[in-house]
């Protein structure tokens, strides 16, 4: 994976320049900053991290593949807690064990903290003002478009066959359309995986 | 001790609920229970949650412990929402990890990718309904935010077509939902 990395990607980063580029050190570094940068971007749900490590981390970096983005992202959702830090903390561990985990999922959390802060002091001066509403309706807009992005990125890597394709279609109305829990749909794809692909592969 | 209350309070919530608006009877539950804040206070965090970065299960223990014990309580609450990602998933992360050549698991998620890419669908209609239909406007073509289609339509161009990146993107949405949002 390393032999991908590119120093000059990191001159968007001050302070952080490209001699920390080799080192562990140097990558967890860099991990916390992106997830920051990440984490400042977060709005709507959360729904376009998905995109923005795919972009970061798998095109831009290499250090994870697309099969990892989509296994990642059925287990983050399908974990109690919060998707986006679970993903942080798959991610992170994917790429550099229990450090990476916690620099990923405190870099995602440390702006949001930032934010908070000072959105409460001026909490009050925010809710009524006409403008901010306009803005997160613009923010909202955008996190469709980026999630069929990642979708759109993501279709070779998980749609190999036609069986994939009702899966997919299944999943789509059974998550759309019904409250049953992602865990269950999780687990139930999974074993139809396992069933079919074992099966087909013994054969 | 407060921090150590407002932390296992939020590591309670954590653990009994998978984010989003799924997290607002939990976190009432807690938090109304303590005499943290009171009922509109959970309202007007959703909406702050909505303002800022981050989910709302993070802001909403920063809020709570900013408010109960200043600095120290917003990061206990913090830590405290984000243990079950801390503990299970880096659990998972570490068995999957170890697991990552295995053909069983390699089966199992050859069934599990396109069922997470049709959830990742549903989630792009389920956000469309409430972004493009006002809040408690029927589902018809009359009640449709053209203006907000326009501009998730051109965000989708700048994104598929001229490969702009997803930050740049963003803020310019911001500005097109400012000029016409």
């Amino acid at each position: 994976m390393e032999e991908n990395f590119k120093s000059s990607e990191w001159t968007a980063s001050p302070g952080e320049g490209s001699e920390i580029t080799e080192n562990r050190t140097g990558r967890l570094l860099g991990m916390f900053w992106i997830m920051a940068k990440i984490g400042c971007l977060t709005f709507g749900g959360g729904w376009s991290i998905i995109g923005q490590m795919q972009a970061e981390f798998v095109e831009k970096r290499g250090w994870l593949s697309q099969e990892q983005i989509i296994d990642f992202m059925s287990l983050a959702k399908s974990f109690p807690g919060i998707m986006i830090i679970n993903m942080s903390v798959l991610c992170g561990y994917a790429m550099e064990g229990v450090a990476g985990a916690l620099s990923a999922a405190f870099g995602l959390t440390a702006p949001a903290i930032l934010a908070i802060g000072l959105v409460t002091y001026f909490y009050g001066s925010l809710k009524s003002n006409p403008y901010v509403e306009k803005v997160l309706n613009g923010v909202r807009c955008v996190v469709i478009p980026i999630i069929l992005q990642a979708a759109w990125k993501l279709k070779d890597k998980s749609l190999t066959s036609a069986v994939s394709y009702g899966l997919l279609a299944a999943a789509f109305g059974v998550c759309g359309f019904t409250d049953i829990s992602k865990p269950a749909v999780m687990i139930v794809g999974a074993a139809l995986g396992l069933l079919i692909f074992r099966t087909r592969r013994k054969a | 001790m407060i921090l150590l209350e407002l932390f296992l309070s939020f590591m309670k919530i954590g653990f009994f609920s998978f984010g989003g608006l799924t997290m607002i009877p939990v976190i009432n539950d807690e938090v109304l229970v303590h005499g943290w804040m009171t009922a509109g206070e959970v309202m007007d965090i959703v909406a702050v949650a909505e303002m800022t970065p981050g989910s709302l299960g993070i802001n909403c223990a920063t809020f709570v412990g900013l408010r109960t014990a200043g600095i120290p309580g917003a990061l206990s609450a913090t830590l405290g929402v984000m243990m079950p990602s801390l503990t299970l998933c880096m659990a998972a992360a570490h068995f999957i990890m170890k697991l990552k050549d295995s053909p069983v698991l390699e089966s199992a998620m050859s069934g599990v990718r396109p069922v997470s890419m049709g959830m990742l669908l549903a989630v792009a209609v389920t956000l469309s309904q409430s972004t493009f239909w006002a809040e408690g406007a029927a589902m018809s073509l009359a009640g449709v935010r053209w203006n907000l289609v326009l501009i998730a339509a051109a965000c989708g161009v700048l994104l598929f077509k001229f490969k702009l990146s997803i930050p740049k993107t963003i803020l310019l949405a911001a500005v097109l939902g400012l000029l016409a949002g």
